[in-house]
């Protein structure tokens, strides 16, 4: 069963339309970069993908069932969502952050079970900050900040990971980090699905690439056949001998 | 772990209420303790912590350390809704007159909201300038209702004017019950106030649903600011000062900081309304007058600081 399937996405936020009879399917273990120029979509994709953007046609089935079908806690099991921009105004702790998690696991009513600090402490342990699970997330640098929002995601458990630009702030040792991590993911049969400004940061372990172009127009598939330099070159609206692009 | 903390916010509970029992000039004799200042004591106590419980509320909710009852307009529609409530001849001791204050409240929370949300972005700075726009405009209401009602306006004004001067025990007593039910339903809920600390679009995908959420807390702080305004009509900045100063005991979390924004903004007006008679004798200043004393520039403060984390 894939984890996320789907098909005649379209959408417009009243101009033109932003996104144009979508269809793709994502399995477990598949690991998607989204690529495409400022303003073709990809952040607003990622957010009617969970359902927090309603509106548009067509149809998204997470882990078989209709997201307009799902409650936001059962929502919260099966896709999780790294947002591009983490800050938060209160100094919460890493492990608070990362417990937060855990909110749709039981009633409001009740605190955070053993199971509940168990998951918090495995995902700090997988994404390698630990060591700062007491820490301030606010005295974190963003490389830190984001692997603290990426634990977060991984103690929901959810079967599809969704990430909006988590290399974007990042020096190249975190952007490789981060991908690292994420190939990791999907080699333990996450569906995960990334939103990246830099193509060349899709050789880092991304199988599929969906590109979002002007006007609606998409192109989906392997890794292999999408990244290839006059498909880009097409997408971005540069030469296809410019040195941005990956050879 | 949870006990200790909290025990420097019950040390400054209980200091406060000594100060409140013996601040005054009228002496210290048993019946001015117990006819005027144990009274006092205890509406000063329950309005300082519906304040702070509504200031925590709405700077978790709305993901803006900017906000409380005040800034957001909450207690004006409040002051309005009961200052029309007394020409009409409905008395504080009456539900009518707590549903219609509770509407007041509800109601200005949800247009400085809404006015914010239309500008684009709810940024911090939408909300506060939304906040200014409905209280400027509901304070000029209660302006214009006193001046055209003059004859009944001494007491009203000392209503607006923010102060706890004789508050009937029935007052007392119900305004009492509503607070500690809305503190006692938010602290339970504090789970879904942290994932709303962290935006709508976080808790939404954390499994918290936000329209819903945002219903629920701002109806608890409305509930708690509509139970402080029917006793103590206007008093800003509790609810803006007491949540900054308890997360430095509590932190962050709401688990500790909503029960800890309860006590210490009880302790806070407590204080703030026995300074106010003791700083002056024989005449009394209005603890709204103490608080927004020391409340304006914590806030000028808080903007600085809020202004130098952005860039």
């Amino acid at each position: 069963m894939p984890a996320l399937k789907v098909a005649g996405l379209t959408f417009s936020y009243g101009a033109g339309p932003l996104l144009r009879d979508v269809a793709f399917e994502l399995r477990p273990g598949d690991f998607m970069c989204v690529l495409g120029p400022n303003g073709s979509g990809k952040s607003t994709l990622l957010k009617l993908l969970t359902g927090f953007i309603k509106g548009g046609a067509g149809s998204v089935c997470l882990g078989g069932g209709d997201i307009g079908s799902i409650d936001a806690r059962r929502l919260a099991r099966l896709v999780a969502y790294v947002p591009s921009e983490t800050t938060t105004p209160y100094d919460f702790s890493a492990r608070e952050l990362v417990l937060m998690g855990r909110t749709a696991r039981s009633g409001f009513w009740r605190g955070y079970s053993a199971a509940d600090e168990e998951a918090a402490d495995r995902a700090l342990a997988e994404t390698g900050i630990a060591h700062l699970a007491g820490r301030s997330v606010n005295s974190l640098s963003t490389g830190e900040r984001q692997l603290v929002f990426i634990a977060q995601a991984l103690a929901q458990e959810a079967k599809l990971l969704l990430l909006d630009e988590p290399t974007s702030h990042l020096d190249l040792k975190y952007k490789a980090a981060v991908m690292g991590l994420l190939a990791a993911l999907a080699a333990r049969k996450l569906a995960v699905a990334a939103v990246l400004h830099e193509p060349a940061l899709a050789r880092l372990g991304c199988n599929k690439a969906l590109l979002l172009g002007r006007e609606g127009a998409y192109s989906f598939g392997p890794v292999s056949e999408m990244l290839l330099p006059a498909r880009l070159a097409a997408v971005y609206g540069l030469p296809e001998n410019s040195p941005l692009l990956p050879k | 772990m949870g006990k200790n903390k909290f025990l420097p916010l019950f040390a400054a509970l209980a200091a406060a209420c000594l100060f409140s029992m013996a601040a005054g000039p009228a002496g210290l004799s048993p019946e001015v303790m117990l006819n005027l200042r144990l009274p006092r004591t205890l509406a000063a106590l329950a309005v300082g912590a519906a304040l702070g419980l509504a200031g925590a509320l709405f700077q978790g909710v709305l993901k803006n350390p900017l906000s409380d009852p005040y800034i957001l307009g909450t207690s004006s529609g409040a002051t309005v809704a009961a200052v029309f409530c007394f020409l009409a001849g409905i008395e504080r001791t009456s539900p009518l007159f707590f549903l219609a204050v509770f509407a007041g409240a509800f109601g200005a929370t949800f247009l400085s909201y809404w006015l914010a949300r239309a500008a684009g972005r709810l940024s911090d700075a939408a909300l506060v300038l939304a906040g200014v726009a409905v209280s400027a405009f509901l304070s000029a209401v209660v302006m214009l209702t006193l001046s055209a009602a003059r004859e009944r306006s001494l007491s009203l004004f000392y209503f607006v004017l923010g102060g706890l001067y004789a508050v009937e025990p029935g007052v007392l007593l119900f305004s009492g019950a509503i607070i500690l039910v809305a503190a006692a339903f938010s602290a339970a809920r504090w789970r879904a106030l942290d994932a709303m600390s962290l935006g709508a679009e976080k808790a939404y995908h954390l499994g918290a649903d936000p329209e819903r959420e945002r219903l629920v807390f701002f109806a608890l702080a409305c509930a708690a600011t509509s139970a402080a305004v029917a006793m103590g009509g206007t008093i800003g900045f509790v609810g803006l000062m007491t949540p900054h100063i308890v997360r430095l005991i509590s932190g962050p979390s709401a688990r500790f900081l909503v029960p800890a924004a309860a006590v210490g903004g009880a302790a806070l007006l407590t204080a703030a309304d026995a300074a106010g008679r003791s700083l002056f004798p024989p005449s009394e200043i209005p603890a709204g007058v103490i608080m927004a004393l020391a409340g304006a520039p914590f806030f000028m403060w808080l903007l600085w600081k809020n202004s130098r984390g952005r860039n």
